[in-house]
């Protein structure tokens, strides 16, 4: 301690950052067992025990938010969870350098628009009256397909608008990973007669597998949080059974309604469920390969 | 507590240094002498909407009218100054949540012309009782509202000062008068004829929308109350919904056949496909400016305003083309019911915590003088309108348009100059159009104000309502699109499991409360 105090004296700030901002904050998840009055404040509010939880239990709609929560992310990671990695493979082949530099900034830039705009653009796209797609589709003899108002044919937007949006940017850890690989282990397997096919399955991949599992723990310890920008600004009253969920619930009940208690109350049980999947797959992981993040 | 004080002083001190500097050469020395002045100069921080359409070079906080307020109230009450706060108009319930949950909101704050939110507010302590302040410093505040003062009432006590509205009709029809002239047909005056006509121009004219339509109440609203059946005051007072400002038809016979009717439409292709994304409105405007609109509702007044100059800007295309307003849906009793507002406008409050009451009070009092309402609403005379037969016409020009665009949301107790009857204050509304759309303006106020019907509204607001009004409203949305939407063989199972979903989801338990307030109420 006293040796290195100058070291401790670097860490203090960051700690403290967390210590001020991320759990001094926490204090307010309280007001999910109180009846919360915004002009008395956390504190002077009376408590209410488990009443906002029952009242949320009882709403057909967080029942609803829920289980989209979890479809919407479930099939968001058997989708978009792939695509990031088949995309570092293959560019990882590509030979110019430069063109293999344009790809990847054309790759990335979607990451880089805010999902309000890309809502406008897909509103443009995909609208079934007079979207640019429909209307390509429409001269080729093809009737309107609504991509946006019937909920089965949203979902399929919603996944693949995703994947177009996030896939480039994940690619960069992975091909962060691949960098690591040794070369020689291409060479000697060139040497050997082994195609390109055969050195991405057996040298590349390997490779890459404890990022990719690193990533799979992660995403699903995510699974019950679900970013707000996405489903709201995609969404709309047609599909509203599958574009609801727990973050745009928890929008509706505090914002909208006024209703901070329940708001908490929705935002802590989230977190509780997020938790207990990020250690379930932890675990998992630990039982496959033997080796887990913590 | 401190550290904000010295801030806020701080900033003052900036504030007026600034101010002063800019006042030319010779009041440089005021701060020296400022020490005499008996009076400690206070800051009235007023909300003001933004609503996103400031003209280039100005903001809703700084433009013409809040400089006019600033230097003309500062001349009345010499020791405040008035500092403008935006609110954003759309979501402004939620802005102004945060501001009051924060205690940063402006000492005069409002978001919605519907009482739950400062009913809300009052009960749990976050307004300012301003009975007696009103009483002290409000007397042409109290003339000019005089009834709709009491809507501000919570247990007695004035806790919101609701301004006046002044014409309270809402939704007018228009329809395009060159297409039925072309194709032969009558105006229609009831809801059959009116059916007739979209089918003949889907004929004629495959390509169009006979009946353009938007996710928003000025849509629903005329069709669906059309349906609504008379209904008795038990029946109104209990089985009305009331999410946010508005009552909604859900529980009141007549709206599963009004549903039908939008079924139909939509199944035989005669209105907008894809409206169940067009919650503001802007696809219909864009249909009906590149003329594929037969017909088609919306807020009175809208389509001959100068913004979006919807009327405008079709004619330049099309210079055949000719809007009318119109009556086209019919009750059972042959009326065109449609709703229309309350006679109050936002409600405005004050925050507990606010030190400003007095000087909030005073602000609003002098806005309510006929002189102030006057030159705010309608401008100087010769510079933005000319008398004409006693009522004012605004100038035709951009630059009075950019000068007046936010006159409006200023003047805060009235939402026009009140003349005292009906058909002079309709000339007056229209005076702000256009010349040439002026007639025609005018019949579409006079629609907007036929056979209205009233909100309804108990004395206490239904806490259930409160609670789940937002949900509700939104749920209505999902139901209207999901039913309408549906094949006319799935339309009994869509509406019936749609409606129980409603009513699980909060509907049941203000139908409940409604019931009990109705019973307490005889």
């Amino acid at each position: 301690m006293r040796l290195n105090w100058q070291l401790y004296m670097l860490l203090a700030l960051p700690l403290s950052f967390f210590i001020i901002f991320r759990y001094g904050s926490m204090y307010g998840v309280i007001i999910a067992f109180k009846e919360y009055n915004i002009f008395q404040g956390v504190m002077k509010s009376p408590w209410s025990g488990l009443d906002t939880f029952r009242q949320i239990f009882a709403m057909d709609n967080f029942w609803n938010s829920l289980k989209n929560t979890f479809l919407l992310n479930f099939l968001d990671l058997i989708v978009s969870f792939p695509a990031p990695i088949l995309l570092a493979l293959n560019l990882n082949e590509l030979r110019l350098s430069l063109f293999k530099r344009f790809a990847q900034t054309v790759l990335y830039l979607p990451h880089f628009i805010s999902w309000v705009i890309i809502g406008g653009i897909v509103y443009q796209v995909f609208a079934t009256n007079n979207g640019f797609l429909n209307e390509m589709l429409g001269a080729l003899g093809i009737g309107p397909i609504p991509f946006l108002t019937n909920p089965g044919t949203w979902l399929i937007t919603y996944l693949l608008v995703g994947v177009w949006q996030s896939a480039g940017w994940g690619t960069i850890i992975y091909l962060a990973a691949i960098t690591s690989i040794n070369p020689e282990l291409y060479e000697a397997a060139a040497m050997d007669g082994a195609t390109r096919i055969r050195r991405m399955w057996n040298i590349t991949l390997p490779g890459i597998a404890p990022t990719i599992i690193l990533m799979l723990i992660i995403k699903v310890g995510d699974i019950v949080q679900i970013g707000f920008d996405r489903p709201y600004v995609l969404g709309n009253a047609s599909v509203g059974d599958t574009s609801r969920v727990l973050s745009t619930f928890v929008y509706q009940l505090g914002m909208t309604s006024g209703q901070f208690s329940m708001a908490a109350a929705v935002g802590l049980f989230q977190s509780v469920v997020g938790l207990v999947f990020l250690f379930g797959a932890n675990a998992l992981a630990r039982r496959w390969t033997g080796r887990g993040i913590f | 507590m401190l550290l904000k004080k010295m801030w806020g002083l701080a900033g003052s001190i900036i504030l007026t240094a600034g101010l002063l500097a800019g006042c030319g050469s010779e009041q440089q020395n005021v701060p020296d002498t400022g020490a005499n002045v008996p009076q400690e100069r206070v800051t009235l921080k007023v909300g003001i909407f933004d609503r996103g359409n400031s003209p280039s070079g100005v903001t809703v906080t700084n433009n013409y009218w809040t400089n006019w307020v600033k230097d003309s109230f500062g001349a009345v009450e010499s020791y405040i100054d008035v500092e403008f706060v935006p609110i954003p108009r759309s979501g402004a319930t939620e802005k102004v949540n945060v501001m009051m949950a924060s205690e940063d909101a402006p000492d005069i704050v409002f978001a919605s012309t519907d009482n739950l939110l400062p009913y809300n507010f009052a009960k749990q302590g976050g307004l300012m009782d301003l009975t007696d302040i009103i009483d002290e410093h409000g007397p042409n505040l109290k003339s000019y509202l005089g009834d709709v003062l009491e809507m501000g009432k919570v247990d007695g006590k004035i806790y919101s000062i609701p301004g006046k509205r002044v014409y309270q009709g809402r939704y007018t029809s228009i329809i395009r008068q060159d297409w039925l002239d072309e194709l032969n047909l009558q105006m229609p005056a009831t809801t059959e004829e009116t059916y007739e006509v979209l089918k003949a121009i889907k004929a004629a004219k495959p390509d169009s929308i006979p009946l353009g339509f938007a996710l928003r109440q000025s849509s629903i609203e005329p069709i669906m109350w059309s349906f609504v059946e008379p209904l008795n005051e038990e029946q109104r007072y209990t089985m009305t919904q009331q999410l946010g400002a508005t009552d909604f038809p859900v529980l009141l016979p007549g709206f599963k056949e009004g549903l039908k009717f939008l079924n139909q439409m939509y199944n035989e292709g005669l209105m907008s496909p894809d409206f169940a994304l067009d919650t503001d409105g802007n696809q219909l405007n864009e249909d009906i400016m590149n003329g594929k609109v037969g017909l088609y509702s919306e807020d009175t007044g809208k389509t001959y305003n100068s913004t979006p100059g919807i009327a405008a800007k079709l004619i330049a295309s099309e210079p055949a083309a000719n809007l009318v307003p119109v009556d086209p849906y019919t009750n059972s009793e042959g009326k065109h019911a449609k709703p229309g507002y309350l006679p109050n406008n936002f409600y405005i409050m004050v925050p507990a915590k606010s030190e400003r009451a007095v000087e909030a009070i005073k602000y609003l009092n002098w806005l309510a003088s006929e002189e102030v309402m006057n030159t705010i609403l309608n401008g100087t005379e010769g510079q933005d309108y000319n008398l004409v037969d006693g009522v004012p016409q605004r100038i035709d020009s951009q630059e009075v348009a950019d000068r007046m665009y936010n006159a409006g949301d200023i003047e805060l107790m009235t939402s026009a100059v009140d003349y005292g009857n009906a058909e002079m204050n309709r000339k007056a509304m229209v005076s702000s159009v256009a010349e040439q759309f002026r007639a025609r303006a005018e019949k579409s106020y006079e629609i907007g104000e036929t056979d209205t019907l009233n909100q309804i509204r108990f004395p206490d607001p239904i806490e259930a309502e409160i609670k789940y009004g937002a949900i509700l409203g939104d749920l209505y949305n999902e139901m209207l699109v999901k039913v309408v939407m549906a094949s006319p063989q799935d339309f009994d199972a869509t509406y019936t499991s749609m409606m129980d979903q409603y009513m699980k989801s909060g509907g049941q338990k203000i139908l409940d409360e409604r019931i009990q307030a109705y019973a307490a109420l005889k």
